[in-house]
């Protein structure tokens, strides 16, 4: 029995597989040939016992072809600088990119917004033509005196650079030293993020990362906090907060016995960012945006850096009992003890949801981190990823995708609208999980979809607690009665 | 704009006496009774110094900073009148290393056209600051402005080098939109077998040498007074050397050829063949005055 | 631990537990270095004073929180609105990104536009690759009828001509020659989105009139009977384009809607994704050349378009988003003038109900102060709605308005007795506006989505009102013109002030004397 079982298994990852090589062959039929070479790179069927994903990566996109993804200032000021919370971020160039970015990715945080915290709000230069021709500088340095006398109980500023401030050589370097030696050694850092650099938001998650080295933790005279250390201390790094993962993370690692010191970046401090190199332990959930800085405190500082993932209770518990060992037996016996705790309440929601979503396919387009992170969390509900792409993730993301996706998963990297929906249209998932621009895309074609960037307005979908939100969603999504009112009944 | 306007543009190393040439020659374009706008796309402003006897005049960005926006502006402001009623802007421009100029220029024109400051002249001439470095400084080339363009230069090498530079922006813009090379003006320095070389470069560019204006002291002597020499004397040989040059123009009409620029290497076998360059010995290349004298 | 399989909590109830207020108190406390509380509270307060609005009304360079957005997405909008047609912003991807999730955020529907995707190196050699290869790609995969390109500031600050590159493109075969590529410069750091629709709709019209930049004749207009309309950017444009329809066709009038976004931005969920769905079509985009006249209702909109017909031979009418019963009859006159159509008695009948309406409820209404802040056109609209309800406009601000629009409202005020004492603030931001709800208080503010930091702050109830409304579903496809949608904005007006009637007489044996089931 078993061993039909087997073959019945094989004929199916093989049928899967000549399925999605013929719609690969299918999309690249659209393009013209030049186009088609370049595409063809970026699409493939997973094959199992393979390193990677065997597509190309971190690559321009192709003009025309309606990429997804944005730029390095989405990377710097959108994710990784943006969530700093008592920090005022000015969007310094012309006012459409800091208008679009303004309160959309959802970083939770508990502060007053515009007396000590900053996150929601909208600081631009607003260049208007003269500041182009004649530069910007003067007015850089004039907005720097304005926030601090509107604004006094900000401790910090970056300047997030637009486009035109690398086309027309202003020197925020320059600006931004100067300020800072007047107000006293404040912390003000200059960030090279021009939208043009780059081919994704992802050289933007690297320059703001070099940022902070350069201008937080390099920062020349500046004077150490006053910080008792414990044995216990981590931070937990490249995680945003959205919808409160952070916290619905933190919770366990300090049920578990462990001090967090700080979040980076959501809900994050400038202060929380100062201290992270006297961790023992930095833990990294979105390897993509925040390696580089993991690696240099690694490097510089000698804290060991760790990947986790707490999507889903089957990478919770890995994840939990990974971290731990890298403490005392006490940590250790936490990390099980908390496992223990949630044991209840996952048990409780896989219970009640896997029932009404097991065998449910799911394709997957997101970020740097998601298109794999997340899988374990639907396969706790029962459910398969069929797909699964990224915006602007790394060779080095699609080799860890190997450990998550099955043999025959679809793959496409940077994937063009034209692809994913000529995909979708093909292969007929339960559900898709992308961004804001793919959402409604999908939803007209009657294919249940949720945000998989900001959660759809829901979260958290980290840890424990996220998890139930993240079953009782996907749950929502799929089973929902809309879906059955698509098609007029005459 | 009326159709028959004429649009030309002045361009041409920096420092080849090109504003110079451009105002004398404008100045005698008067004297055939033609209406004349004079843009001045250089962000040292001093395009119109000579129509106006004076150099700082307001410039359109300027101003512009000043107001807020180039919107805030009137036509009259930045609308100076000069000798024989010649108009006169000025784009201006920022401090040199900061802002973009180029950005600058295209501002300037895109005002000065919504304005109507083309209407009732006869010609409108842009004088561009040295080569055509960015897309901003290709403004006047682009189609709806300038249909030819005037290459001030002379038989040193930098200038010819130039020449041939804003020869490839010429013809990058020839095809989709107008613009035409209307020919070289050389403005003589006096090196060796400079006539021969302009005519020579001309060919090889696919255009031709409109004048040959010889070098003349007296051309200093107006400066110096803030004058063209079609003004400080209109009796002298060189005010009729510009008189000259101003009959060849308008008499081009419009017509012009795109232009055939050619390779750093084949421009500098043109200066080896007329002796002006000797051919480099590679021995030579890259040893200091010491190593060489060692050898 | 307080999650419940059965009952999920959400992020708004779930961090309100006491393990998670404990843990956030603690985060803050011990690794936030955060400013001492009575420090805070006394720069909190501050805030709210006339010393603080003098300060914040002194800034010359930094913009907080404005109220307008990029030329480049109101040229996407505007692209939209014809028919099968790919807007192509020339520059940087990532603006496209925003434009697309900005426009769906508001409207819950996909927005197809595409970049050509301009990198550091188009940044030095210039974007012509890109707009060549970038054009053969949509061309092949999206199969538009048109493409109309726009530009991102980096494309402007390089200077990258796009007539040229255009025509280049078609040398090399990108797209056919005769393919309709009409083009507008659209750089961010000149005007805002509202400039951008206005140059967008102007390249399209140009185009198509005026020989297609060089390679057909110029088309000789042919007069007829019909009228055109442009609607200008507006977040309203399902409901309102379709109001106009109605009411169009009630007065049996002939008309091209420009720019016409309604149906792109209201497809249905039947199983079929339509990139591309109704639209002005390019033939009567031709055609409208040859119409008698050009109603515009937002002027400000079409600073440069309205001319640009206007010297085609064409009568333009300039409105500034006419809303109530003067703005709407002074439309459908103007409407009945141009046309010689009488209008019919359904119409009148409507307006009847409106001032019926207005009637039965102005009590609530008289004399109350709203602050208001949107997109010129629509703040002038809205305040003139607002006046003829016996309300007080007083404070009218918008980032994007400038001197003209100022002086257009100050004549607005001057016009009547409810203008007396109210402010206008051309340029200003919602900064600004917050010191004036907190040193001036007003009963209401109306403004988009972002206006609800300022209900927070200051206590003053939002309606919501303009674009983009991100938080609140469904506004779109409600008109705000003609009679219907000042019939619509009445009863959104209305419902907000009996809510805060009702939260304000609630409290039981304190202040429910008054929570009256009649209102």
């Amino acid at each position: 029995m078993s061993i039909t079982a087997e073959e019945t298994q094989e004929q199916i990852v093989a049928a899967t597989k000549a399925r999605n090589r013929a719609l690969i062959d299918e999309v690249l039929k659209v393009y013209p040939e030049k186009t088609a070479k370049r595409r063809a790179k970026h699409l493939n069927v997973y094959e199992e016992g393979k390193p990677d994903c065997g597509v190309k990566s971190n690559i321009k996109s192709v003009p025309g072809v309606m990429t997804i993804r944005g730029c390095a200032y989405a990377g710097s000021k959108g994710v990784v600088w943006g969530p700093i919370k008592d920090m005022i971020h000015i969007s310094h160039g012309p006012v459409g990119c800091g208008q679009y970015s303004w309160a959309s990715r959802r970083n939770y945080y508990i502060g007053t917004t515009g007396v000590d915290t900053f996150v929601t709000m909208q600081f631009t230069s607003d260049f208007q033509e003269k500041d182009i021709v004649f530069g910007g500088d003067k007015k850089l340095e004039k907005i720097m005196d304005e926030i601090e006398d509107l604004f006094p109980l900000n401790h910090g500023i970056t300047v997030q650079s637009e486009c035109p401030i690398g086309l027309i050589g202003d020197d925020i370097e320059a600006v931004s030293k100067k300020k800072s030696k007047e107000y006293g050694g404040k912390t003000i850092v200059p960030v090279r993020c021009e939208g043009f650099r780059g081919v994704s938001q992802s050289l933007g998650h690297h320059i703001a990362n070099d940022s902070i080295r350069d201008f937080v933790f390099e920062k020349a005279g500046a004077k150490p906090r006053e910080f008792t250390s414990t044995p216990y201390d981590v931070a937990i790094i490249g995680d945003y907060n959205i919808g409160g993962d952070a916290w619905s993370s933190r919770i366990l690692l300090e049920e578990m016995g462990l001090r967090v010191i700080a979040q980076w970046s959501g809900d994050g401090s400038l202060a929380e960012l100062e201290n992270t190199p006297k961790a023992k332990l930095n833990v990294l959930h979105c390897y993509r945006s925040m390696n580089y800085i993991s690696r240099y405190m690694e490097e510089k500082h000698g804290v060991p850096w760790v990947e986790y993932n707490f999507f889903g209770p089957s990478k919770i518990a890995e994840s939990l009992r990974t971290i731990a060992s890298y403490f005392d037996d006490q940590i250790k016996e936490g990390a099980e003890r908390v496992i223990e705790k949630y044991s209840r309440l996952t048990q409780q929601v896989i219970d009640r949801y896997r029932p009404r979503l097991e065998g449910r396919t799911v394709m997957l387009y997101v970020g740097g981190l998601r298109p794999r992170h997340v899988i374990g969390a639907y396969e706790d509900l029962g459910m398969n990823i069929v797909g699964t792409g990224y915006e602007f993730g790394h060779n080095d993301d699609y080799q860890r995708t190997t450990h998550y996706v099955k043999d025959g998963t679809l793959i496409y990297d940077d994937v063009t609208g034209y692809e994913f929906e000529k995909m979708v249209e093909t292969i007929q998932p339960d559900l898709v999980g992308s961004g804001i621009k793919e959402k409604y895309v999908f939803q007209k074609m009657g294919v249940p979809f949720r945000q998989m960037h900001s959660w759809d307005c829901s979260g958290p979908y980290h840890g424990y607690d996220g998890f139930a939100i993240f079953a009782r969603d996907m749950d929502m999504a799929i089973n929902n009665p809309v879906w059955s009112l698509t098609k007029s009944p005459w | 704009m009326s159709d028959d306007l004429r649009q030309i543009a002045f361009y041409g190393k920096g420092g080849i006496g090109k504003s110079t040439t451009s105002q004398n020659t404008l100045a005698a374009l008067t004297e055939l009774g033609q209406k004349i706008l004079i843009v001045g796309c250089d962000p040292k402003a001093d395009s119109t110094r000579l129509i106006l006897h004076s150099k700082a005049q307001d410039t359109v960005l300027s101003l512009a900073a000043e107001a807020g926006s180039v919107e805030d502006l009137e036509i009259e402001d930045v609308m100076k009148v000069g000798y024989k009623d010649i108009r006169c802007v000025e784009s201006g421009g920022p401090e040199p290393g900061v802002g973009c100029a180029g950005r600058g220029v295209i501002t300037s024109i895109n005002f000065l056209e919504e304005n109507g400051a083309y209407d009732g002249v006869d010609y409108v001439s842009y004088d561009v600051l040295g080569d055509v470095v960015c897309g901003g400084f290709a403004m006047p080339i682009r189609e709806n402005k300038a249909q030819e363009i005037y290459i001030v230069m002379s038989g040193e090498m930098m200038a010819m080098y130039a020449a041939n530079n804003i020869s490839k922006g010429i013809l990058k813009y020839a095809n989709s939109g107008g613009v035409r090379l209307g020919g070289l003006v050389c403005n003589e320095r006096k090196t060796d077998k400079e006539l021969e070389l302009a005519e020579a470069l001309a060919q090889r560019l696919g255009t031709r040498l409109i004048h040959f204006v010889p070098r003349d002291n007296i051309v200093q002597h107006a400066e110096l007074r803030r004058m063209t020499v079609l003004e400080y004397a209109p009796e002298s040989d060189q005010a009729n050397q510009y008189r000259q040059l101003a009959k060849k123009i308008h008499e081009n009409g419009g017509n012009g050829t795109i232009p055939t620029p050619i390779t750093m290497d084949e421009l500098e076998d043109m200066l080896m063949e007329f002796g002006v360059m000797t051919a480099v010995d590679e021995n030579m290349v890259g040893k200091t005055s010491s190593v060489a004298a060692a050898v | 631990m307080t999650q419940n399989a059965d009952n999920v909590l959400d992020h708004f109830n779930l961090f309100r537990e006491p393990e998670y207020q404990e843990m956030l108190k603690n985060k803050k406390e011990q690794f936030e270095y955060p400013e001492p509380q009575e420090k805070l509270v006394q720069v909190r307060e501050w805030t709210k004073t006339w010393e603080y609005r003098e300060k914040n009304f002194q800034r010359e360079a930094l913009t907080v929180n404005p109220a307008k957005a990029c030329q480049p997405l109101g040229a996407v909008f505007a692209a939209l609105g014809f028919e099968s047609t790919m807007p192509f912003v020339h520059g940087s991807q990532g603006c496209v990104a925003y434009y697309r999730s900005h426009l769906s955020r508001h409207f819950k529907e996909p927005t197809s536009c595409v970049s050509s995707s301009m990198t550091e190196d188009a940044a030095v050699f210039g974007g012509l690759n890109n707009m060549i290869d970038g054009l053969a790609n949509t061309y092949n995969m999206y199969k538009p009828k048109m493409i109309a390109v726009s530009t991102t500031c980096m494309a402007e600050v390089i200077g990258d001509d796009l007539n040229a590159f255009i025509k280049t493109s078609k040398d090399k075969g990108s797209v056919p020659g005769e393919y309709d590529v009409p083009f507008a410069h659209t750089p961010a750091f000149v005007g805002s989105h509202i400039t951008g629709y206005d140059n967008a709709l102007k390249g399209v019209l140009s185009h198509f009139w005026d020989g297609k930049a060089g390679t057909v004749p110029a088309l000789v207009r042919e007069p007829n009977e019909k009228i055109n309309f442009i609607g200008g950017f507006d977040g309203y444009t399902v409901g309102n384009t379709r109001e106009i329809k109605r009411i169009f066709d009630l007065m049996g009038v002939d008309y091209t809607i420009l720019a016409d976004t309604s149906e792109i931005f209201d497809t249905p969920t039947d199983g079929y994704f339509r990139m591309y769905d109704g639209g002005t079509t390019l033939e009567d985009t031709a055609a409208a050349l040859n119409a008698r006249a050009t109603f515009s209702m937002q002027a400000f909109c079409t600073e440069k378009t309205l001319p640009l017909i206007a010297e085609h031979g064409q009568e333009v009418v300039a409105l500034n988003c006419p809303m109530g019963v003067k703005a709407t009859d002074h439309f459908l006159m103007e409407v009945s003038r141009v046309t010689g159509k009488p209008i019919p008695e359904e119409l009148r009948k409507e307006r009847g109900r409106l001032v019926d309406a207005i009637a039965d409820s102005t009590a609530h209404i008289h004399g109350k102060k709203f602050a208001l802040y949107g997109d010129p056109d629509q703040c002038l609209g809205l305040a003139a709605f607002l006046m003829e309800l016996g309300a007080e406009p007083t404070h009218v601000l918008a980032t994007n308005g400038g001197k003209e629009w100022e002086a257009k409202v100050r004549a607005l005020f001057d016009s009547s007795p409810f203008g007396k004492g109210c402010n206008v603030y051309a340029g200003k931001d919602l900064w600004h506006m917050r010191s004036l709800l907190f040193t001036e208080p007003v009963d209401f503010l109306f403004g988009n989505t972002y206006g609800k930091y300022l209900e927070r702050d200051t206590g003053t109830p939002l309606i919501r009102f303009g674009f983009p409304i991100f938080d609140r579903h469904h506004h779109h496809r409600y008109p705000i013109w003609g009679y219907q949608g000042g019939m619509n904005m009445l009863v959104r007006i209305l419902d907000k002030i009996f809510d805060e009637i009702d939260n304000n007489t609630n409290v039981p044996s304190q202040s429910d004397y008054s929570f009256d089931i009649i209102r």
